[in-house]
């Protein structure tokens, strides 16, 4: 029962983590900003509208956006910890591969649009998500295994949320904001969806975010409502460091990965050795 | 009508396999002379039951899919090759194995040879000669070695002397063994042979050499670690995981950058061969530690691994074959847009390639799933040493299966979806054929023990539980439920809102600029991050040439090649073996009398050591 509440507020609430990101970025900027409910106007009118599709864009292209909210909505099903309940093992690799589902037939789909932009983005998200599997898996896995010490999960949740900027589109991997095709990486893929195809796929990628932030929280410590108030942290952080950094040269991205990677092995690395001597 | 009669031997062969699954005797062909040693035993081991079930599997896909569109006598051939494999699955003596062995290599030479006019196959036909050669060579002397030692011709006299074993002898067992096998699996470095000869085969004859063919070298290792020179020592079981990763990336990176389409099925073949290997690697490391359930549930997804790579991999040479007939070419530089002419097809090489890349809820998924799950168990539980190879291997599969997912989606982004990419003849003309069928028979096992597991795991453990004898009961680790049922209803979410509100067609956005079938993103481009990122192992060469003329450039020449660091070494040994070689013709006089000679000689030498 607990477990389905979460699930359901999850996805309500995961347009207005979206909502309070976006507000708080642009207090960071010093921009009014729009209010944290406007994910939610957004989705309301582009549902409303038609959609359009590529001429002679196959079915893959029409059931994409479907197929990618059941990919969060698993993945979210799947990230147990506003509970505090533990996370199954070999979930951790359940939810990258279902994760890679969902991203294989959006590439597929930008493929499908013959748009060179959209190829591009296709082309990059496939590179980039070959580097972060391995970090995603390991510092999941690391979560999974309970933490021995403190330091070993704060490790796993820096790798996690490197992992979580790539998949989320932000800065220092890709922009969310940015209007210009060629350094677009998610938004690339999307830029042929429309009207309620558009809320479909944008409803996803708010589910997927909240999914993430729920599984960093699951690295650090505490239970009960710290979970949540870890969520709240990572909210406020994020902008920040959305704010602080710039958007990475694309070939210097995989040195980050690399990183995450490392960082994901440390951490279990420790809890071999914390075994030893603590 | 030789078609029709190929297609007959085909289904005949598989239905044998299926009946031998049941068939419990043993025949033994006994020479009247002695010795023993050319006594040929046969009997169905547990340890092949799911190797045979693989080949009743496939059998039927690639017979249809011959009849459909095969030419004349592949058939027949295919059957031969087919019934080779059954042979070495079943066979229980060395001169049956070492008979059956070569069998299957030389009729599957042939199958490399179909094309012999090109000089490309020229070549893959040589590399694949000399290399199953080299195996047969190595296997013959490994099961020599451990029938001398056993005084037993027979398999099973063999494996019950294994305890006895000398470290030196198991050493050099084991390393011709590998040699032997791991070279037919394609392991690196002695891959070089692999993505030459099987796309250079009919494609009925590359799903056969990838699907079932690789599976049987699995086998002879399998055989040789678990039985024949078991328990194995423990340097060698770390040194079969890290092989296996090394496969592992190695072959998935080579995917993911390469245009043919044939050749990145082959490469994916050498990837999926890596996992298999580095798995039966930890299956004996963790019986070396005494983790027998770790050890029962690698070993588990090993085999269910194996039938799964069988089943989507055969599938999708066949679509390859589907898809050089209809388009004249497999280079992904040439495709674009065949989802409409060949829905079908499509649907089943969809399938496939979610199946290879490891995705949910498609077979694939399943054992890589399984394969982890052993390790993350490895991570729980095992001995510290264990641990840290255990995190090792989840690190290297998962870039492997994350550079497969790219190497598939570019491979079916490109051929199958957007717009021809080249102003080239147009599509031939497609009758309607029933190949395709075939093709969704293989799919449709990928997707049905995608979905069910237990259809596949339930016999299998029993099989895995027989062979190593776990200490307790054994409950299968099963992935979620909701994986499937989620997505799934996505997918019928978005059809039911396509039926209601519909969508309204029109032009892809380009900047206002004319759309043209040229604004798409190539093979080459797609995988250029990629070939970017990794540049040290793969060594990209470009050549550019600008002819200018009059300020304004005329003609535009680019060139990528790739010059694989491992392929290298491996052609440098074998032009060393080259040189070699023609030093040594001038022996080879071609003159009678010459030769005679030799005789002559060889006699008086064999009198003088027999005096």
């Amino acid at each position: 029962m607990m477990l389905v509440t979460q699930f359901v507020l999850g996805v309500l609430l995961a347009p207005l983590l979206q909502g309070a990101m976006k507000s708080m970025r642009a207090r960071l900027s010093g921009r009014p900003g729009p209010s944290v409910m406007q994910p939610y106007r957004d989705l309301r009118k582009l549902m409303s509208k038609e959609a359009l599709a590529p001429m002679h864009a196959s079915w893959i292209f029409l059931l994409a956006p479907g197929l990618l909210v059941g990919v969060s909505t698993t993945v979210l099903w799947l990230a147990p910890s506003l509970v505090a309940l533990p996370l199954v093992l070999p979930d951790a690799v359940a939810i990258a591969l279902t994760l890679a589902l969902g991203r294989f037939i959006l590439v597929l789909a930008a493929l499908d649009s013959r748009s060179g932009f959209e190829g591009m983005a296709a082309s990059r998200e496939m590179t980039f998500a070959a580097l972060t599997e391995a970090p995603m898996i390991l510092a999941l896995a690391s979560a999974g295994l309970g933490n021995s010490t403190p330091i070993g999960g704060a490790l796993a949740a820096v790798a996690l949320v490197i992992v979580m900027l790539a998949e989320t589109a932000r800065i220092p991997i890709d922009n969310q904001e940015t209007h210009y095709e060629l350094t677009m990486i998610h938004e690339g893929m999307v830029l042929e969806y429309s009207g309620w195809q558009l809320a479909l796929t944008q409803m996803a990628a708010y589910i997927r975010q909240i999914a993430f932030f729920a599984l960093v929280a699951l690295l650090l410590p505490g239970d009960g409502l710290m979970p949540f108030a870890w969520m709240l942290a990572l909210a406020m952080i994020i902008p920040m460091i959305e704010r602080a950094l710039a958007k990475l040269r694309l070939f210097e991205v995989p040195q980050l990965f690399t990183t995450a990677t490392l960082l994901a092995l440390a951490s279990i690395g420790l809890r071999i050795v914390g075994v030893i001597s603590w | 009508m030789m078609r029709v009669v190929g297609f007959i031997a085909l289904l005949c062969v598989s239905v044998l396999a299926l009946a031998s699954i049941w068939f419990h005797g043993h025949v033994a062909i006994v020479p009247v002379l002695e010795p023993s040693l050319l006594r040929l035993d046969f009997a169905v081991t547990p340890l092949a039951i799911p190797f045979l079930a693989l080949l009743a599997l496939v059998l039927p896909g690639v017979a249809i899919w011959n009849l459909a569109r095969g030419r004349g006598a592949d058939g027949v051939v295919l059957a031969l090759f087919a019934v080779s494999m059954l042979c070495v699955l079943v066979a229980q003596s060395v001169a049956a194995f070492v008979l059956a062995w070569e069998v299957m290599s030389l009729v599957s030479t042939f199958l490399v040879a179909t094309m012999h006019e090109k000089r490309a196959v020229q070549r893959a036909v040589l590399s694949y000669v000399l290399i199953s050669q080299l195996g047969v060579l190595c296997i013959t002397t490994a099961l020599a070695i451990l029938a001398l030692h056993a005084q037993s011709y027979e398999f099973a006299g063999i494996t019950a002397h294994a305890l006895s074993l000398s470290p030196l002898a198991k050493n050099v067992v084991l390393t011709l063994g590998l040699v032997g096998f791991g070279s037919k699996a394609g392991l690196m470095p002695l891959q070089f042979w692999l993505p030459r000869a099987h796309p250079a085969a009919p494609a009925a004859a590359s799903a056969l050499l990838s699907g079932i063919m690789l599976k049987v070298a699995i086998y002879g290792v399998l055989v040789l670690v678990l039985q024949f020179v078991a328990p194995v020592p423990v340097a060698w079981s770390i040194g079969l995981l890290c092989i296996g990763l090394i496969t592992t990336m190695g072959g998935a990176l080579y995917a993911s950058v390469e245009n043919d389409i044939k050749r990145i099925l082959a490469y994916s073949s050498i990837e999926n061969m890596g996992i298999i290997i580095s798995g039966i690697g930890f299956v004996l490391l963790a019986l070396a530690f005494n983790q027998s359930f770790i050890a029962t549930i690698a070993l588990l997804a090993v085999l269910f691994h194996a039938l799964n790579h069988g089943l989507f991999k055969s599938l999708l040479f066949l679509g390859a074959g589907t898809i050089a007939q209809t388009a004249g070419a497999t280079d992904l530089r040439h495709l674009g847009g065949l989802l409409r002419i060949l829905p079908a097809t499509g649907v089943a090489v969809l399938v496939g390639c979610m199946a290879a890349s490891a995705l949910p809820p498609l077979n694939g998924f399943v054992s890589e799933w399984l394969l982890f799950a052993s390790f993350l168990h490895a991570l729980l539980v095992a001995p510290l040493m264990m641990q840290a190879f255990a995190a090792v291997a989840i690190a290297a599969v998962a870039l492997g299966s994350g550079l497969a997912a790219a190497a598939y989606s570019k491979l079916f982004g490109i051929a199958m979806l957007g717009e021809r990419r080249e102003l080239r003849d147009p599509h031939l003309p497609t009758t309607a054929d029933l190949s395709w069928l075939g093709l969704t028979w293989l799919g449709a096992g990928c997707l049905l023990i995608g979905i069910i597991p237990t259809l596949a795991l339930h016999p299998l453990m029993q099989i895995v539980t027989g062979m190593l004898v776990p200490s307790g009961p054994i409950i299968i680790p099963m992935p979620p439920l909701a994986l499937g049922v989620l997505p799934l209803l996505g997918v019928l979410l978005a059809i039911i809102i396509v039926r209601v509100r519909g969508v309204r067609r029109v032009p892809t956005w380009t900047c206002g600029s004319p759309v043209t079938f040229r604004a798409q993103t190539t093979a080459t481009s797609f995988a250029n991050p990629i070939l970017v990122i990794f540049a040290s192992l793969l060594r990209p060469q470009r050549t550019l040439t600008v002819s200018v003329v009059a300020w304004f450039p005329e003609r535009i020449e680019y060139e990528t090649r790739l010059r694989y660091l491992i392929d290298e070494t491996a052609r440098n040994g074998a032009a060393l073996v080259q040189t070699i070689a023609r030093r040594l013709r001038i022996v080879q006089g071609g003159r009678l009398r010459v030769y005679l000679a030799y005789a002559l000689v060889a006699v008086l030498i064999m009198l003088a050591i027999a005096r």
